[in-house]
């Protein structure tokens, strides 16, 4: 292997973390000031200037409006419970310590409840606050919704970077219930998606326009994909690029919880590299996801257990690229022409623990056979093999036990 | 401002994966020293718009020379430093990929600038000189070294060079 190339595949998978672009963005402007602050102070200081500095600084943002608006919806009246959420939003910030993602250096004010509503399992109601973080000289608006008898979830909203408010609050005994704060657009949401016989997926989407709670209240069940989204017009049923709003329990709340589906996590190939493509940095999970969605074959990804992290690529006899994975349970491929432009997408069957991954590819390219930890195929290739258009059958070794899988 | 924004949204992936490599494959570090050189570009953003690629793949090269010098009493290792596979047997893409920094991780701040910055960022030797402030001298026996110091870490995994 080249050292290019190795490095390349050492750091294919490596992107910044959300959220980065907007930390800079703040952190260097906080810097800027500071120095501009000092510079200003040592020429005054030098010229014996005591009074009359003005120091330059970034503009203020307008203060958020939640932060004093009067409550609305059907307990807006209701002293008691106005009382009670504040109380509970306090007890919050006294048992859940900030975590990375809340760069909260300073509470201060007292919290303001702007929507209270009735849902299936009781009163609910959003609060806003005022805080001081690191990462901002301005200060940041703390968002959180609280339900059944806590807070549910709880965001930082940067005074420059309001745009990137999620929004989206998931809570209820069996987590089905949703809060969407319109922001000021309209928010969609789906459930459900169905896959047509030309293998494309479609959605229906209701939506709630920017009214004035500007809060969307539903109910989804897990189960059937519920997607928001929040833009200028209603998704159309084939589009699956819109930008999904994600809520803050996107990842598990504790460690070594094990991923659904195969359980696999990696990047492994069924072929060799082709002499001529040594250098070549493969094609990226997360674009071959973006290729199928754009075809709308593949669904909106907004869970951790949507997509496991692990892909078998293969270098076909055609001279194409394919990259197979697992979302939802079903196996995946994307093909590709040598120069990297996207070729065609396959919808492989259910993925099953405990068997091999079986993808069969268009145009008598063979059939992808996947087994992490094993060896498969006549070469006992490790993990992964193509097996050659005509194949019937395929011995799968795990831990040396032979298993001969039949192929479509 | 904008197209400071623009930059740091379009080039910090990059930009992460030379610092990752320049940190040793430790993507904490990584990060931070990337949000730290992005940072302090913000303020310096008029002089430097002509070519900032260069300037933050100097910054960042700079940086993790730093990192290394002020925790250099206590080394790290942040991947498992155990037996580097040599065996190149099923063409393991996932094998080589970790080698290749574990091997990395191994060699001397400098000259992993150097390998890092010629091979991975493709710069060539006068540019990899003035990103480290170094002579083109220094580039070229710290690549001849380097490159056979990765050959012993790494074994018959190394090939070719490019």
């Amino acid at each position: 292997m080249e050292l290019k190339q190795a490095m390349e595949a050492a750091t294919a998978e490596l992107d910044v973390r959300p959220g980065f672009v907007g930390d800079v963005m703040a952190g260097g402007r906080r810097m800027h000031t500071r120095r501009l602050v000092v510079v200003t102070a040592v020429v005054a200081l030098l010229a014996g200037v005591t009074t009359g500095v003005v120091l330059t600084r970034t503009p203020e943002e307008p203060a958020d409006p939640r932060l004093t608006a009067a409550a609305t919806g059907p307990l807006a009246g209701d002293a008691q419970f106005i009382a009670t959420v504040q109380h509970l939003w306090g007890e919050g910030q006294r048992d859940r310590p900030w975590t990375r993602d809340e760069p909260v250096t300073e509470v201060s004010s007292k919290p303001n409840v702007f929507w209270t509503g009735q849902t299936p399992t009781g009163p609910a109601a959003l609060v806003a606050q005022q805080v001081q973080v690191r990462t901002s000289e301005h200060p940041a608006t703390l968002v959180g919704l609280v339900a059944d008898g806590t807070v549910v979830d709880r965001e930082v909203v940067l005074s420059e970077s309001r745009d990137r408010e999620a929004g989206l609050y998931r809570f209820g005994p069996v987590g089905d219930q949703y809060v969407v704060l319109t922001l000021g657009r309209t928010v969609s949401w789906s459930q459900s998606p169905k896959r047509g016989t030309d293998n494309r997926l479609t959605r229906t989407w209701a939506s709630a326009p920017h009214d004035e709670d500007g809060v969307v209240f539903t109910v989804a069940p897990v189960d059937e994909r519920p997607v928001f989204v929040r833009g200028d017009s209603v998704p159309q049923p084939g589009d699956f690029t819109q930008h999904a709003i994600v809520s803050g329990d996107l990842q598990p709340d504790r460690p070594f919880v094990p991923h659904p589906g195969l359980g696999w996590n990696g990047n492994f190939c069924a072929t060799d590299f082709p002499e001529r493509k040594r250098s070549w940095q493969g094609i990226k999970l997360q674009t071959a996801q973006q290729d199928l969605q754009k075809r709308a074959v593949l669904d909106y990804v907004v869970s951790w257990e949507a997509i496991p992290h692990w892909s078998v690529c293969a270098w076909l006899p055609d001279g194409r690229y394919a990259l197979m994975f697992e979302a939802y349970g079903e196996l995946y491929g994307a093909l590709y022409q040598p120069d990297g432009t996207f070729s065609a997408p396959v919808v492989g069957g259910r993925a099953t623990k405990g068997d091999p991954a079986v993808l069969p590819l268009p145009d008598g390219q063979g059939t992808i056979v996947a087994d992490v930890g094993a060896t498969v195929g006549p070469q006992e290739r490790a993990h992964a093999w193509l097996a050659p258009a005509g194949t019937r059958e395929v011995t799968v070794r795990q831990k040396g036990v032979p298993r001969v899988i039949q192929l479509p | 401002m904008q197209d400071f924004e623009d930059f740091v949204a379009l080039r910090s992936q990059a930009l992460l994966r030379t610092a990752y490599l320049l940190c040793g494959g430790d993507k904490g570090a990584a990060e931070d020293i990337l949000q730290d050189v992005l940072m302090s570009m913000y303020g310096k953003w008029r002089r430097i718009r002509s070519s900032p690629e260069a300037y933050a793949r100097a910054g960042l090269a700079n940086a993790a020379a730093n990192r290394w010098r002020r925790r250099s009493r206590k080394p790290e290792a942040p991947l498992e430093l155990g037996a580097v596979p040599t065996a190149r047997g099923h063409e393991q893409q996932v094998v080589d990929a970790d080698s290749v920094v574990r091997a990395l991780a191994q060699l001397p701040k400098k000259m992993r600038a150097v390998l890092v910055l010629r091979f991975f960022d493709d710069l060539s030797e006068a540019e990899t000189a003035r990103a480290l402030g170094c002579g083109i001298g220094t580039v070229k026996s710290q690549t001849s070294r380097g490159l056979a110091r990765m050959r012993e870490l790494m074994g018959e995994q190394v090939l070719t060079w490019n």
